[in-house]
Order: structure tokens, then C-alpha cells, then sequence
């Protein structure tokens, strides 16, 4: 930030008079709104393009009373989430149960920081950026399990308590699976992730393409982040059919919505960290976006990072509507006897490649051999 | 647990999630499958013989009572006095729809098939008492009194053409039996529009 913020007052001479640490402020400050701006804009359509898949998967139409198609019906239930009554039970501890949605909400949010949406579009490129995301996102473990004892309710507090061990459990493989691609970039960072995957007609320079273990990873990865952030068939915090709603029961309202909201960021997450570790993040095919002009290259970079992750959002909701729940000693057993061992085989079998081939995945040695 | 059965059980997790994802897929991409009907603006069309609201055509109605008989509900009610011509009038014929159950037995035992059933399927109705369906719409007390009036006028004429019989025998001397049908009160057209209560809406 303070790098931009040096180029900036350099071609502003007018900028000079503000300390520099107050125009680097102001400025993340505005990548900060934009980034919220963005986040929401996504939660809101999401919510939409949610109902409307549900609505195609069950032979339904769906949403289509609100605006033409249906497409406004977001703003008619964010109106509505913001209208509602904010109750706080008689019994519930106020200031937990007041508390909770934000850590819900700012841990989820939060990783959006390090999300690299272009070329240079990340809003800060943390050199621990697969780290920090996975420290981040354990803050929702403390949100939820704050609103289910909050709450005062005993399916609340159910919630909260499956919440808990599934988020912890799920943790190991979701950092197992995501390591593979840490280790062939030899970084930490989402951006030199990102470009540890570029050239190679831009497909098969993907982290997916390096080699078999790869491969297997980026499918550990897509199911247990999914358990992590409790998409639908691993949803056991909120259960409907045998929690009624889970850690949210008591909630209504406005921090209702925080809960919600954090529910779809998460989900864009998910989808951001699988296209940047293993589908090549903004990496356009046959192109190298980051030498054409700054704003070419990022806007054209910015559009492929963005499709790529709306696929795999719309593959997390394809998922969500087809699986049935899964029980709860299920869910244990397939964290910790199935994924955890596969990822560390996987993990093992990345390294060991690395190792042997000297870092070079198949699509290269197939290069190689053409010269 | 061998390690073949590890195996086996990861490779049925991929191949019935596979199989599931594709069946969702299929539905997701083809609109044919859409069941969906938007129902104020289409509807179904009902079958031709399906059991709606019972509708009663009270001009061909005998006020024979055989549908109150019949009803295991006892939702139809029916009072009826004796016309000037011997025949029933129906005085008041109400079906309480709300607690009908459409076992169609009032239909089945009608003999002159005035009751039958329609096509409705609609009535929804903030009141019980909305939910009753009156098929004659006069009030009962002026049916009642005009009834008794015509039967009165008709008894009136009757024995004054008795006595004018009797007059004419004793003058002719001539044994003739007496007409008391050649004006019999019809039962007088009131102008009763048949009551509509059951809205056959179709579109």
C-alpha cells in the first residue's frame, strides 16, 4: 500500500502536502470499501443465483416475481433482513449474542484481503497469504460457537458445538490439501502462487495439470474446504431438519444477515482459494496478462479470475443441491479417516514428485520434449 | 478394515456423488423439466368428472330429501312445504361446503339429477358462515306465505267450483263429476333465478 501510495503522490505533485501515511490510509480505506462493496454485491446476486439454481436442480422455476425474471428479488430480502425486529432473547447473554455475528462476519470478510483478483489487483498481498486466510477463517469457529452458547437454546448450542469440531476437524485437510501448491511455488503468497502457474498456453501451466497428486489435491481441497465453511452437505450446524436453524436460531434481523452474509463470503473463498492454488488464478489462456498495459491487463485478468471462481461457486451450489446431509459421526469419520490420511499421501506423493522431477510437472516435461 | 475395503469405499463416495451430480445436472440444464405452474395466472385443467362444489339446479329438483339422507356429513340442508298442485317447493336448499368432504353419495342417489357436481375448487372465505351455499336465494318466510296463499286460493276455488258443480247437478240433474284440476294454481313462475353459488371459473 505504501508503495502505491508513493506512486501516487508522485504523479499527484497536489497530494504531497498529506503525510504519506495518511494518503496510504485513505487508500485502504478505499480498497477496503470496495472490496466490502464487492463482497456484498456477491452475497446479494449469489443469494439470487442460489434460489434460481435450487429452483432448476427441483424441477421448480424459483424466484420470478420480484423485477423482471426475478432478478431483484435480492434487494427484496436484504430490504427485508434490515427491516425485520432485532430480538435478543430474555435469557441470552447480551453481549455475546451481540458479538457473535461480527466475528462471523469479520472472518469471513477478512479473507478477502488477500484474495489476488488481477495482476496487481490484490488488496494487500500478505507474504503468508495461504496462512493467513486459513488463521482468519478459524475466527468463524469463535463466532459460531459464541452465538450457540449465546443464544440460550439448546439446539443453538448443538449447532454451535457441531460447528465447532467439524471447522477444527475439516481445518487439517483444507491446509493439507492447499500445501501442494505452497510448495511449488515456494511461497506463501496467493499472488506467487498465482504466478508459479503462468505460461504453457496459460491452461496447462494450472497447478490442476503439474501432476497426478495435484489433481487429487485440488478435489480434497474443493471437498473439505467445503465441510469447513458448512455448505450443504456438510451443513450440520444448521441442520433445519433436526437443529431447526442451528447457531442462527435465535438471531432475526439484521445480525441475522451477518450470519448469512458470512455463509456466501465464505463460499466465494472457497472458490477464490481453489482457482488461485490450483486453476491458475487471473492467468489468462494464451496470454501473458501481466505484460500487456496496467489497465488491459488487470481488467482482462480480473474478468478471468472472476469466472473462474463464479464456476467454481456455481459448482459448490450444483453440490449443495444434490448431496443429502451427511450425519454426524459420517462427518468425523470422513475427516479423519479418510481425508486427512489422503492429504498427507497426497502431500507426500507432491513432495516426493517435486523431489524426483526437480519441480517439473508433466505439461512442462511434455514441453520440454518439443523444445 | 482391509485396505481394499478403504479403497472400495472411497471409490463408491466418488462414483454415487458422480452419479447424483449428474442426474441434478440433467435437471438443472433441461427447462422441460420444469413441473412448476404459476397458479393464479394456469391452472390445471380438472378432469371432466372430478368431484368439485355440488352445484343444485332447483328448478328440476324434486325435494325429494334423498341427498340429505345420504349425506354422512349431514352438510345439506333442505326444507321444502307442499304446493298448491301437490307438489314439493322447495323452500330453502343451503349446503354447508365447508363441511362437505365430496364423497359424491348425494350426487349418486339424486333422482331427478339436479345435484350434481362442478368444476369448482376455489372459495376461500374469512367467515364459516360464507362457506354456506344457498341455492335459493328468496327468503324462506315469502316463499312460505305465498305458497300458503296459492294453496289457499286454490282450496277457495275448488269449492267454489265444487259448489258451482253442485249448483249446475242440481239444476241439470245431471250426474257430472266435478273438475276441481281445470284450473290448478300453478305453482306461479316467482322469477327465482337458480342460485349460482358455485363459481365455475375456468381462465
Amino acid at each position: 500500500m505504501e508503495a502505491l501510495a508513493l506512486s501516487l503522490v508522485k504523479s499527484f505533485p497536489a497530494l504531497s502536502v498529506a503525510p504519506l501515511w495518511a494518503v496510504s490510509l485513505l487508500l485502504m480505506v478505499a480498497a477496503g470499501v470496495v472490496v466490502l462493496v464487492f463482497a456484498l454485491t456477491f452475497e446479494g446476486v449469489g443469494s439470487l443465483v442460489l434460489r434460481k439454481v435450487a429452483g432448476d436442480i427441483q424441477a421448480r422455476i424459483g424466484p420470478n416475481r420480484v423485477g423482471p425474471n426475478g432478478i431483484l428479488q435480492f434487494l427484496a430480502d436484504g430490504v427485508k433482513l434490515v427491516l425485520k425486529e432485532d430480538i435478543i432473547p430474555a435469557k441470552a447473554d447480551r453481549l455475546l449474542f451481540k458479538l457473535a455475528p461480527y466475528f462471523v462476519f469479520v472472518g469471513s470478510f477478512a479473507a478477502f484481503v488477500v484474495v489476488p483478483f488481477g495482476v496487481g489487483l490484490s488488496p494487500a498481498d500478505l507474504n503468508i497469504g495461504v496462512y493467513y486466510v486459513m488463521a482468519i477463517t478459524s475466527l468463524v469457529v469463535v463466532g459460531v460457537m459464541l452465538a450457540g452458547w449465546a443464544s440460550n437454546n439448546k439446539w443453538a448450542l448443538l449447532g454451535g458445538m457441531r460447528a465447532a469440531a467439524q471447522i477444527v476437524s475439516y481445518e487439517i485437510p483444507v491446509g493439507m490439501a492447499l500445501i501442494p501448491a505452497v510448495l511449488i511455488a515456494g511461497s506463501l503468497s496467493l499472488q506467487d502462487i498465482v504466478k508459479s502457474q503462468g505460461g504453457l498456453l496459460g491452461i496447462f501451466g494450472w497447478n490442476l495439470f503439474h501432476n497426478p497428486f495435484t489433481f487429487f489435491s485440488f478435489l480434497l481441497y474443493f471437498t473439505a474446504a467445503q465441510a469447513e465453511t458448512n455448505q450443504t452437505p456438510f451443513d450440520l450446524p444448521e441442520a433445519e431438519s433436526e437443529l431447526v436453524s442451528g447457531y442462527n436460531v435465535e438471531y432475526s434481523g439484521i445480525r441475522f444477515g451477518l450470519f448469512f452474509l458470512a455463509e456466501f463470503g465464505d463460499m466465494f473463498i472457497v472458490a477464490a482459494l481453489a482457482t488461485a492454488c490450483f486453476l491458475g488464478g487471473w492467468h489468462v489462456p494464451f496470454l501473458n496478462a501481466a505484460v500487456l498495459p496496467p489497465v488491459w491487463g488487470n481488467l482482462l485478468s480480473l474478468g478471468v479470475f472472476l469466472t473462474k471462481a463464479f464456476a467454481m461457486v456455481l459448482i459448490m451450489m450444483w453440490v449443495r443441491w444434490t448431496l443429502p446431509r451427511l450425519r454426524v459421526d459420517q462427518l468425523m469419520r470422513m475427516s479423519w479417516k479418510y481425508m486427512v490420511p489422503l492429504t498427507f499421501v497426497n502431500l507426500l506423493g507432491v513432495s516426493l514428485w517435486l523431489l524426483v522431477f526437480r519441480g517439473k510437472g508433466i505439461p512442462q516435461m511434455i514441453a520440454s520434449l518439443f523444445g | 478394515m482391509g485396505l481394499m475395503a478403504y479403497l472400495n469405499d472411497i471409490l463408491e463416495a466418488v462414483v454415487t456423488t458422480a452419479k447424483g451430480m449428474r442426474i441434478t445436472a440433467r435437471y438443472g440444464v433441461d427447462p422441460k423439466e420444469e413441473v412448476t405452474l404459476q397458479y393464479p395466472e394456469e391452472r390445471w385443467e380438472i378432469p371432466e368428472r372430478s368431484r368439485g362444489f355440488l352445484f343444485n339446479d332447483i328448478k328440476t329438483c324434486t325435494s325429494c330429501t334423498m341427498c340429505v339422507k345420504a349425506c354422512p356429513v349431514d352438510c345439506i340442508s333442505l326444507e321444502s312445504v307442499r304446493g298448491a298442485d301437490k307438489k314439493m317447493v322447495l323452500v330453502s336448499y343451503d349446503i354447508n361446503i365447508g363441511r362437505c368432504m365430496y364423497c359424491g353419495l348425494c350426487v349418486e342417489v339424486c333422482p331427478p339429477k339436479s345435484l350434481k357436481h362442478t368444476g369448482g375448487y376455489e372459495m376461500a372465505s374469512v367467515q364459516r358462515g360464507e362457506l354456506i351455499l344457498h341455492f335459493v336465494q328468496e327468503d324462506a318466510a315469502e316463499i312460505k306465505a305465498r305458497v300458503a296463499r296459492q294453496v289457499a286460493e286454490a282450496a277457495a276455488k275448488a269449492a267454489e267450483a265444487a259448489k258451482a258443480a253442485e249448483a249446475a247437478k242440481s239444476a241439470e240433474g245431471a250426474p257430472e263429476p266435478p273438475k276441481p284440476a281445470t284450473k290448478p294454481a300453478e305453482p306461479p313462475p316467482p322469477g327465482e333465478k337458480p342460485a349460482a353459488p358455485a363459481p365455475e371459473k375456468k381462465e
